[in-house]
This record gives C-alpha cells, structure tokens and sequence, in this order.
C-alpha cells in the first residue's frame, strides 16, 4: 500500500517532469515600445499572441513612455540589459542603426517568405537602412496633409482647397474672420520634433534637404507662415500647439484649415459639426515638387540579442499581421500591398485615400545619427524666423551653419 | 575594549557615528553622482560610453562648446530674469501675505492653511493649469484683461517672445508664493510680541515699526528664504515642458531646462553635463550664504 503511493508519488513528479521539459529548452525575447503605456496598441497586442502561439518562445513584453524610450534604452544598451527588439519613431532609428546597436537583417530579409523589401514604401524603408544595409523594417506609417472647412471654404467662396503655400496664405486672410473666432488657418511650428515634422517638408519640397535646409523656397514660406502669424490669419499660438492641439481649434471650427495627419481623422468624424476634406500638402509654385512628412515607428532587433533567429521569427510575424493594423489600432501600414478595407464612413474614406497617395510624397528626416541636434536646429530657425528674431533668410543661414558642423 | 564601546554608546565614538553614516549617505547619494557629474563634463560621451567611467577626455572643449552655442547668452539671460523675477515676486507678495496673515482676524490660521494647497500640487499639473489660463486665444487672463480694459488684443502668453518669459515666472511665482509666505510667517511670529508694544508706546508709526523692528528681526529668516528660493527657482523643471517647452525660439528656455534639453532630448550628455556644472557652482554660492545665514541664527 504505502509503496503504491510512492510509486504514484513518483508518477505524478515525472508526469509533472516531462510537463515541464518544454519549458527548458524556452528562449525568452525582451520587446519593448510605447504601445500599451496609454492604450492597447500593435507591440502589446501582437507580442501577446507571438508569445501564446509559440511554445518555445517566451515573450517579455514591456511598454514604455514615448518620451523615455530613446533614453531608457541608451541606458540598457549601455548596461547590456538591451532588450532583444524594440521599437523606435523614425526618426530615432539611425541613431542605433549608425552605431551598431541594431542587428544587420539584410540577409534575413533576403531570404524571408513574408518579409519583402519591394512591399514597402520607400520613405520608410529609407528610415530603417543605414549604410545600403536593412537593420529594421516599418512598423507603420503616417505623413500631413491639409485639412479642410468645407462650410467655411463655401461662406468665403472659395471652390478648391489651396494648391500652393502663397494660395493657402490668400485664403487664410479670406476665411480669417475675427468676429466668430475664426481664424484661417491651423499648424504646429512649436519648438520641438513636431516643429520639424511640419516644416522639414517644406524644404524638401523646395529643392532642400535635412543637410541643405537655407534654400530661397523655403526662406519664402517661412514668410509667409510669419505673414500669417503677424496679420491674425493664424492664431500666434501655433509656435507653442502641438498637431494634437492644434487641430483641436479645427475641430471646434475655430481654424478653417489645418495641417496634420491621418491620426485625426477618427476625433474629427466624432468632434467637427461640419463637412470637410483632405487636400495634399501644398507645393512652391503650381506644379512644383511634393513633399510631405514621414511619421511612423520602425522595429528592430539589437545587436546584443543572443536569439536572433527566434526574434526574426516575432518580426516575421508582426509583419504577417500588417493588415489587420488599420482596423484594429488606426495605423496605417507602410505597405503598398496593402489594400486598406473601407469603413464605410464616406468622410474617413474620403481622407485614406488623400494621406495614402500623400505617403507616396512622404519623405524621411535624416536618417541620421545626430538627428535630434539637426531637428532641433531646424525648429529653432523656424522659431526665430516666425518670431521675427531673425529674417527668414538669416535664420536658415545659422541653421546651415550648425548642420554643417554636426554633419561635417 | 570595554572603553572603546562605552565611547560608541556614549561619548566621542556615539558622534562619530552620528557623523559618519549621515557623511556616508550625503557622499553616496549626493557627493558620487556629483562628481560624477563633474567628470563628464570633461570627457567625451556618447551612447557607447554611457556606461563606462573612463572615457575620452575632451579638456575644457564641452565648455568652450557650450559657451558658443547661438542660444548660449539667450539662455543666460532668461536664466536671470526668470530666477530675479521670480524670486522677487514670491518674496514680495509672500511677506505681503505674511504681514496681512499675521494680522488677528477670524480665520487668519485657516485660510494661510489653505495657501499651502499650491504648494502641495505638482509642478506639471500647475504647469497644466497655467497653461490653459495663459493660452492665447481661449485664456482666462487674457478675458479678464480684456474685461477690465486693460488690453485691447489678446496677449499670447505662451507664443510672444517677448511674453514667453514672463508666462513662466508667473506660475512659478503662484508655485512658491505658499512656501514663502509660510516660512516668513513662522519668522513673524517669533518675534516678541512686546517689543511691538514698546515701539508703539514709544509713538513709532506702523511704517516705522515694520522698517525697525520687524526687517532687523527676520534679517536671518529673510536670508534662509532668498537662498532657498534661489535654489528652487534654479530647479525649477516641471513648468517649462508643461508650458512653453523653452520656446518660441528658446526665449523662455534656461539653464536648468536647457540641461535636461541637451541630455536627454539630443542626447548629448557631456554638454548637459556642462551646463549643470554650470548651474551647480551658483548653487553652491547660495547655499554658502544660506548657511551663513543659518548660522547667524544658531548662534543668536
């Protein structure tokens, strides 16, 4: 008796045993982003079910601030505590990329059945190459476009949403009218990456770059943005709004046009009384070049990953989920493969249709390593130029100046 | 061996010990990271080093740099305004209260209570608050303003370079007002209630009273609360991000929020090393007049 309760004893603790034999031969990956901090979003989310549906995989999912991703990850790379992927906004990247943070994955994607380089769009792909080399791939994308009053543009006569920066400015001064508290126009030049978000596609457009930024065009928008600043067309509260904000006083019908991008689209259709539409970010003169800015995040495997092969894997399989982004989380994917579904909702459609051949415009910032001292130049000169500090022409010249210097 | 523990528990040793583990947890906690601090300064840093002790040494380079940064006297100078501004208004206003508060009224105690609910809130939130109240087109100041006749067009506290400043004394001002106000009014009441009645016997008017009995009595008071004031304005962090972030153009950015800028959002960590060397060694000279104004108290 007593020794078939041993023997069931010793049973039940091999049972148990060979349960639990799996489980030592489990890789654990360390995934780290923004998503899951405020609300659920594409790391959380799909780290969750990488994790459930592979057996030999464990994943350590851990959402971290926006503004303490760069550093908190600095600070574990330094340390080597790196996570194995992360994800960072575009941006970010080649700060990592440049310095061999980020693990080399050209060979993988080469070789990937889900991954595919050709899928995706070239700005972002830009963002994540560094040297002709891939160390990441898109996560998701996002770029700025105008948005528009239909209402107001109908009051003031006005048929066409501006084609160039100079008509933009014209109908401002006309759908400006101070009585209701409208202003004509709406944007985001505050000091910080968001300033440069909206201005860097202004240079681009005009011939410019983030390392050649004191182009004539640019110059000239630059005054006409202080034109509209200085005459009331713009609130003087654009220099200290983030786009959020910013849009926010569109919403309300306090700003008949606004630049921002495709992150507004689900508030507006709930917020703003009225009809509106999506118009490409103006160009110089009529005709002229398209640019627009390239907003999105990136992931990446680090170069200190002991498993790569299994963190390749989790990438291969977020990838494989970039269709479902759009439904579930609002992000548009950087993908041209992509077919997005329609909503149904004929304003949001409408406004898709508009950001997804914006993306085709949208251009990178940098990829450099020293990106936040070039952005930071960038937003300053806009600052002084807008503030009238400085002419727009000066302004730009010290800007170019201080790139050099960081550029070399 | 008996001696050498008596000592410990009563006698030189029991000091030493006194004196040693609050040395050991100021040199831990305050003394490494600030020499620390002093050392990158002076050397090159950059994301692989940031772990690492022994770096390159970059000389005096990280300050000729930082000195010739465009925003460099920008920065300095609002550095000034913001801390004079600042501390003038808290100290100002916070002794105006303290007199008023020290007045018997019903309900004096209460409502200098209720000060110190400033006080108590975080910095952000306040940030938070002021900034819908200051903002350009929507604020509540600006309708008030605008209400008394004081202005014709709204003021945009935020946006205007020649506001942006001014934006964050004000709520820096409404921050330390409370603390202010309750130190100094704690100094006030230490003062002897019959040299007042003295005075007053003597025919010396309210004026009088205030400018010979009450300044000279709060000299060391009054020291203690410029010198802190000094250092907390100088900390002064959560209101910059949450209000103008530094701009337009840098014109609200100092040094403190500079240093934060230049380590943590263009992660170049030597020179916001630099700057904090910077801010450190005149902190250091207010904490030596604070000192020796405690001191004088001390000693009577």
């Amino acid at each position: 008796m007593k020794l078939t309760k041993l023997g069931l004893a010793a049973g039940i603790a091999l049972g148990a045993l060979m349960v639990a034999g799996p489980a030592m031969a489990q890789v654990t990956l360390k995934i780290w982003s923004i998503d899951g901090v405020d609300r659920v979003g594409i790391a959380d989310t799909f780290s969750k079910e990488f994790d459930e549906q592979n057996e030999d995989i464990v994943v350590e999912y851990r959402g971290i601030a926006f503004d303490d991703l760069v550093n908190e990850t600095l600070r574990a790379f330094a340390t080597g505590n790196a996570p194995d992927i992360v994800s960072f906004d575009n941006p970010d990247f080649a700060m990592f990329s440049s310095r061999g943070a980020m693990l080399d994955i050209t060979d993988r994607i080469a070789a990937s059945e889900v991954i595919k380089a050709e899928n995706y769009f070239e700005g972002p792909m830009n963002s994540v190459t560094w040297d002709g080399k891939y160390f990441g791939i898109p996560k998701y994308t996002d770029t700025i476009g105008v948005f528009y009053n239909k209402d107001l543009f109908a009051k003031a006569g006005i048929t066409e949403p501006p084609k160039t920066w100079a008509q933009l400015t014209e109908y401002a001064e006309k759908l400006t009218d101070p009585a209701n508290n409208v202003y004509g126009a709406t944007f985001s030049a505050r000091a910080g990456e968001e300033g440069t978000f909206q201005f860097l596609p202004i240079i681009q457009m005009s011939g410019g770059g983030y390392d050649n930024v004191n182009t004539d065009g640019a110059a000239e928008v630059l005054d006409l943005w202080k034109k509209m600043i200085d005459n009331g067309w713009a609130s003087r509260d654009v220099l200290s709004l983030g786009q959020w904000d910013s849009t926010g006083t569109f919403n309300s019908g306090n700003a008949a046009m606004a630049i921002s991008g495709p992150w507004e689209i689900d508030r507006m259709v709930e917020d703003a009384k009225f009809d509106w539409g999506v118009a490409l970010l103006p160009t110089i003169t009529e005709g002229g070049d398209r640019s627009s800015a390239l907003g999105g995040f990136d992931w990446g495997i680090m170069s200190t990953t002991k498993h790569p092969d299994e963190a390749f894997r989790a990438l291969e399989y977020f990838a494989a989920q970039d269709h479902r982004i759009f439904e579930e989380f609002g992000n548009i994917p950087a993908r041209s493969d992509i077919e997005l579904p329609v909503t149904g909702v004929a304003l949001k459609d409408e406004a898709l249709k508009v950001f997804q051949e914006q993306l085709q415009y949208a251009q990178p910032r940098g990829p450099h390593p020293e990106w936040q001292k070039i952005s930071k130049a960038i937003f300053d000169a806009m600052q002084q130029a807008l503030t009238g500090q400085m002419s727009a022409k000066d302004a730009l010249d010290q800007a170019q100046a201080t790139i050099k210097g960081i550029t070399g | 061996m008996a001696k050498f523990f008596n000592s410990l528990r009563d006698g030189v040793g029991f000091d030493l010990i006194l004196v040693g583990a609050a040395m050991v947890f100021l040199l831990a906690l305050a003394g490494l990271p600030l020499v620390y601090n002093v050392l990158m300064s002076f050397q090159q840093v950059d994301m692989f080093t940031l772990g690492q002790l022994i770096r390159p040494f970059a000389g005096i380079s990280n300050y000729v740099a930082v000195v010739q940064q465009p925003e460099f006297w920008m920065v300095t100078r609002n550095t000034l305004v913001f801390v004079v501004g600042s501390m003038a208004g808290q100290f100002v206003l916070g002794f105006a209260l303290a007199v008023f508060f020290a007045q018997k009224f019903p309900g004096a105690a209460t409502i200098r209570g209720l000060f110190l609910v400033s006080w108590v809130m975080p910095g952000l939130v306040v940030g938070a608050i002021w900034s819908w109240i200051l903002a350009g087109d929507f604020g509540v100041l600006n309708s008030i303003l605008r209400g008394l006749g004081i202005i014709q067009s709204n003021i945009f506290w935020k946006s205007d370079p020649s506001f942006s400043i001014w934006a964050v004394i004000i709520a820096n001002i409404w921050l330390g007002l409370a603390f202010n106000m309750l130190l100094l009014s704690v100094g006030l009441a230490a003062i002897p209630r019959d040299l007042y009645e003295a005075a007053e016997l003597d025919g010396a008017n309210a004026w009088q009273r205030f400018w010979t009995i009450t300044l000279p009595m709060m000299r060391s008071t009054i020291g203690a609360v410029l010198s802190l004031g000094l250092i907390g304005t100088l900390q002064q962090f959560d209101l910059f991000p949450a209000l103008t972030e530094g701009g337009p153009a840098n014109t609200s950015n100092v040094a403190g929020y500079w240093s934060w800028q230049l380590s943590f959002q263009l992660y170049d960590f030597a020179k916001g090393a630099t700057v904090s060397v910077m801010m450190f060694v005149l902190v250091l000279f207010a904490s030596i007049l604070y000192v020796r104004s405690t001191r004088h108290e001390v000693r009577g």
